[in-house]
């Protein structure tokens, strides 16, 4: 599902030059729950972000799906995240001034889908998440586990087959966190890849495999 | 812009209190030798000359004669001295005679039939009668009873000889003659069918009345000229410079308002980068993210344009609304008429939309290059 092979992430700010990854390889099949851990600065957001596609290494071999993704364009790009990933971020990264059904219908509508479409998924995934009596809130009137389960619906909305999780709990209490690891746990036994990023252990327990980084490697 | 405009037209209205496209000649003296007689003749014109010239200048659309005489004159049991005029209907059309409501100026069967009736101004309406109607009511002008017939409606007038058309009383031209027997008459009224006759109308009564009274038609005293549309050019040309003035002071607004919004779409590309980052992870296209920011750039415009007509026309037409003191005006009936001009507004607006789309442009171009990580970090 998701082929990585000497990637590194080099980058400058005027005379200084970091290297944020330096030669990481992977495979995470289809099917697995994997959590990505390791202190701060050690590259693991940046892993993420090329995992994600949206950004693009330095060096190396990036396959996703079958697909290398080192040749594909801007619009290319967009096409893979809004298709293939669904995100989910520490900060939810809700659009504040749209209702959870408007945050939620947006990858649709990028993808181009019918109103009959974009209406009947959003409905099943408002069920899913438990908030469809809060299809006409804004994020702000929403709790933080609310906020995150909108974020989750979402990801999901174009049925993506890789969910990427960066610190999904990082900003919730304990029990809302914990709600939303069971709703990642639902799917990812339903069929989806997850990868996770997070230094919560309790957190990283849930999944099926540990990455390790350090200094822009994976530990062994 | 609108009161630069507004200037225009009332000047063009203040002038015409007087009367529009206007020629006024008066008698005069000869200043040449003209066929053995010999120079210093007084000229004077005559009712007679009146028709003479009519029929012999086709460009006259109007021609009107005018004696005037100050008299005394009473009412209501009030004495009062002003300046009474004989004349035709013609007169009402050429020096903007218009009558408050339920009066009316002297008629031709007046003037024919020599009736006894008076038209008034309304300063003398108001000394002899106070605030009632004087329409029928009796004036005594020389021992000799009038009828008044009409009231002269309130208007803005710049431009007069015997004072303003507020203080003045007309008579018909025939029933004046009885009050006040002199042959001459102080003055004839002409219009010319268009403005541009009116120098060679000129040239023609010179010629005309020269030929008839026997003075050389060169002779620049003979008979004097006051040619309305001359001045009028005049004071167009001038009020055309405050006009341009007032159209680079918009100019310069402009300008400003333009800076003001390419300002407010760079602020609103800032303001939107996480958002922006948001869409683009999720898989938003660039051309989503531009058009976006077109429909934002265009909501913005039509919001100000709509404001801003609903501002401009309203402060337009309030100011409109206050008073013109009609008995003694100044600068302010000028500035207190200002002229919304849809034209200049289209046009302000035109100009303003090429800058929004270029100020709308480029921060949305930016705005749907950055790189998303970038933009989702921005807080």
């Amino acid at each position: 599902m998701i082929e990585l092979q000497g990637i590194t992430k080099v980058y400058k700010t005027g005379s200084q030059i970091l290297e944020a990854l330096r030669g990481v390889s992977l495979k995470i099949g289809r099917g697995e729950f994997i959590s990505i851990m390791g202190p701060s600065g050690s590259g693991k957001s940046t892993l993420m972000n090329i995992i994600g596609c949206l950004d693009t290494p330095t060096a190396g071999e990036y396959v996703l799906d079958g697909d290398r993704v080192a040749g594909l364009s801007f619009d290319q790009l967009a096409a893979v995240r809004n298709r293939k990933i669904g995100f989910v971020f520490q900060n939810f990264n809700l659009l504040p001034y749209a209702t959870t059904w408007e945050n939620i219908e947006l990858p649709m509508l990028f993808d181009g889908k019918n109103a009959h479409k974009r209406k009947k998924r959003i409905s099943e995934l408002l069920n899913a998440v438990g908030l469809y009596d809060w299809r006409d809130h804004r994020p702000s009137e929403l709790s933080g586990g609310q906020q995150q389960r909108i974020a989750l619906a979402r990801a999901l909305a174009n049925d993506p087959p890789i969910l990427l999780a960066d610190e999904p709990t990082g900003n919730l209490d304990s029990r809302s966190g914990e709600e939303i690891m069971a709703i990642l746990t639902e799917l990812w036994k339903a069929g989806r890849t997850i990868v996770m990023v997070t230094h919560n252990d309790r957190i990283a327990s849930y999944s099926q495999r540990i990455i390790r980084l350090l200094d822009g490697m994976v530990q062994d | 812009m609108a009161f630069g405009q507004g200037m225009t037209i009332q000047f063009k209205v203040a002038f015409s209190g007087l009367g529009e496209t206007l020629i006024m000649v008066y008698g005069g003296q000869t200043s040449l030798p003209f066929e053995g007689l010999p120079k210093g003749r007084p000229i004077s014109l005559y009712p007679e000359d009146v028709d003479y010239l009519k029929e012999r200048i086709p460009e006259i659309l109007r021609i009107a004669p005018e004696s005037y005489n100050y008299l005394q004159v009473s009412a209501n049991g009030k004495e009062i001295n002003r300046t009474v005029h004989g004349t035709t209907a013609e007169f009402a059309l050429m020096r903007t005679q218009v009558p408050r409501l339920g009066g009316r100026f002297l008629n031709a069967d007046d003037v024919a039939k020599g009736r006894k009736v008076a038209f008034i101004g309304w300063k003398v309406a108001g000394d002899l009668f106070g605030s009632g109607d004087p329409v029928g009511s009796q004036i005594i002008i020389n021992r000799i009873p009038f009828t008044v017939i009409g009231v002269l409606q309130k208007k803005i007038q710049d431009s007069m000889y015997q004072g303003p058309d507020a203080d003045q009383i007309y008579l018909p031209f025939y029933a004046y003659r009885q009050i006040d027997n002199r042959r001459r008459i102080n003055q004839v009224h002409i219009q010319p069918r268009e403005a541009a006759q009116s120098k060679l109308i000129e040239a023609r009564v010179r010629t005309l009345l020269g030929r008839k009274n026997r003075f050389d038609p060169d002779d620049r005293y003979a008979l004097s000229f006051w040619n309305t549309i001359e001045d009028a050019k005049e004071g167009m040309a001038i009020f055309k410079g405050i006009e341009i003035f007032l159209g680079i002071i918009g100019a310069l607004t402009l300008l400003i308002g333009a800076v003001g919004v390419t300002n407010l779409m760079y602020a609103l590309a800032k303001e939107r980068t996480k958002e922006i980052g948001i869409k683009l992870a999720i898989g938003a296209r660039r051309r989503v993210i531009v058009q976006q920011f077109f429909l934002e750039t265009l909501f913005v415009f039509a919001k100000g344009t709509f404001w801003g007509f609903i501002v401009a026309f309203n402060i337009v037409h309030i100011i409109r609304l206050a008073p013109i003191n009609y008995d003694s005006f100044g600068i302010e009936a000028y500035l207190l008429r200002p002229e919304f001009s849809l034209q200049i507004f289209a046009a302000y607006m035109a100009i303003l939309g090429v800058l929004v789309f270029l100020s709308g442009i480029f921060p949305a171009l930016r705005a749907s290059r950055s790189n998303p990580i970038e933009s989702l970090r921005y807080e």
